[in-house]
């Protein structure tokens, strides 16, 4: 019989695609994509320019922005996360102009306001080679 | 059937290997590149976005959000070998029914299952948000929620009054889950589930069906001397994609309700059946319809009776809200509940004066915004 073995936190499915931008966050960088043709920024990494169709680069982003919203998560969709509720998800509006969807983490987090200024921070996951990009106060 | 003004006006290609590193998604994007490039068409000027393929489940919306496509038309044509004859069948129809007037029709494939790249959903959601704890669409109703009430004051009050209107609407409703009363407090004290979204805010998941029957106008009066006809409908999938610091308390359903006020006027609806996954998505069709300004839907929830006795009768059997979500039924419980009200045979619930109906849907959560699909249809009975 198959022992019940505890649910895993999500990690994401590292790719071709989206390679360079975790490879960043494991070196303490937090790349965007940016347009080769029309010069825009976007996130998440994706095969094309969503704005022109044009081909992509990549840039490094200073990681900080401001809280553009956020809830608390109480009811999470994977039950791993159970021992950490509430998290406080959050969307940052990057100060590059994109959205971010992330995580605040740190001290002060149940202060969280709206139009709050925060600053990457790169927490561990259980494999050695992803750290994921979250944020606190500033 | 003749077609009278449809033609072939380009193509694009990839490369074939046995083996690639490149994801599907990739190879779309080659292929619309080269394609692009020789008919000298913009991404802008495309409306249209069929997708075939064998080796994902995913759909034509995700593939868009991925691409960047705004579009006014949508197809999954997976119809196998024939998926490139009926992609083009479909779009003809399309086409000459004034949907749109370009299409791009893609057909591609990716040997290499290796590449995680290839489901972009699993991609999305699995690479950028359940790694943070995501806590599913009562997380991303709340991110819109909160703007919704940090920016326009809009209070829990405003927004249960909807939640309360469908259920009051539920009690005489035999189909419905919840049909006990509600009040503002039973609202308010119900459980947190993703702040400010509460247990009576989420729909309750459930088993069900629902189904329609179509027919022709010939056909039609053969069957029943009840003839409803569908007078408009419109949709958008992915509004403002390309934009990324989107306005998330507005949906596609702006430009939906553009399209079918510009047959039908807004005063000539009789009864809203707006898809309610959250009370909050309902304030904001209501905004996004006209029938108040960005921001007032609070407001407007105050000022009116929203029951199916009220003056703006909304989700006249209860809604989603209160009747229960049975998955892909909850986008024609609507369309069920004004097609009985037309009729006249809403027993307990029936709108007083119910000749003319509007009928919305939305769906498909998207990456930091909102939702990726919004639809609208207007019903009308004719004697």
């Amino acid at each position: 019989m198959a022992e019940a073995r505890a649910p895993q936190k999500s990690l994401p499915k590292i790719n071709p695609v989206d390679r360079p931008f975790w490879e960043g966050a494991a070196n303490g960088k937090f790349l965007l994509q940016k347009c080769k043709s029309c010069g825009k920024v976007q996130f998440f990494p994706r095969v094309a320019c969503v704005d022109c169709f044009g081909e992509l680069d990549w840039i490094e982003a200073k990681g900080t922005g401001k809280i553009h919203t956020f809830t608390l998560v109480r009811v999470p969709r994977n039950p791993a996360f159970k021992d950490e509720l509430p998290i406080y998800y959050i969307n940052v509006i990057l100060d590059e102009g994109v959205i971010i969807e992330s995580r605040l983490l740190g001290e002060n987090k149940e202060n969280i306001k709206i139009g709050d200024r925060v600053k990457v921070r790169y927490e561990q996951t259980h494999n050695p080679e992803i750290k994921l990009p979250c944020f606190e106060l500033t | 059937m003749r077609r009278k003004r449809v033609c072939f006006v380009g193509y694009g290609s990839t490369e074939y290997s046995r083996k690639s590193e490149e994801s599907q998604l990739g190879h779309y994007a080659t292929a619309i590149r080269a394609a692009l490039n020789q008919t000298g068409l913009n991404k802008k000027d495309i409306h249209g976005l069929s997708i075939t393929t064998q080796a994902s489940p995913d759909t034509a919306p995700h593939v868009a959000e991925q691409l960047g496509f705004e579009l006014d038309w949508v197809l999954n044509a997976d119809y196998g070998g024939a998926g490139g004859v009926g992609a083009v069948r479909r779009a003809a129809d399309a086409i000459e029914c004034g949907h749109l007037d370009v299409a791009l029709l893609v057909g591609g494939n990716s040997f290499d299952r290796s590449v995680a790249h290839q489901r972009p959903l699993e991609y999305q959601r699995g690479n950028f948000v359940d790694v943070y704890g995501y806590g599913g669409p009562n997380s991303l109703m709340a991110l819109i929620q909160r703007l919704h009430m940090e920016n326009f004051g809009t209070t829990l009050e405003q927004i249960g009054k909807i939640a309360m209107a469908q259920r009051f609407n539920a009690m005489n409703n035999p189909q419905a889950l919840f049909r006990e009363p509600m009040t503002i407090q039973d609202y308010l004290n119900s459980r947190m589930i993703s702040d400010p979204i509460r247990l009576f805010d989420c729909v309750m998941p459930c088993s069900g069906a629902e189904c329609l029957v179509l027919a022709s106008e010939e056909k039609a009066k053969q069957i029943t001397d009840k003839l409803v006809y569908l007078v408009t409908d419109a949709e958008k999938v992915h509004y403002q994609v390309a934009n990324m610091l989107p306005e998330k308390t507005t949906f596609g359903m702006k430009v939906v309700g553009e399209k079918i006020f510009s047959e039908v006027k807004r005063e000539d609806i009789d009864l809203f059946e707006i898809y309610d996954d959250y009370p909050i998505a309902v304030m904001i069709q209501i905004e996004d319809l006209g029938y108040c300004e960005k921001g007032d839907g609070g407001k407007f929830a105050d000022a009116h009776d929203l029951t199916y006795n009220g003056d703006f009768p909304v989700n006249t059997g209860g809604g989603e809200l209160s009747v229960g979500q049975a998955g892909l039924a909850g986008g024609f419980l609507h369309v069920v509940e004004a097609l009985r009200q037309l009729r006249g045979e809403a027993d307990g619930h029936q709108v007083k004066k119910a000749g003319r109906a509007l009928v919305t849907g939305i769906g498909w959560l998207n990456y930091g915004r909102n939702l990726g699909t919004t639809a609208a249809l207007v019903m009308e009975r004719r004697k």
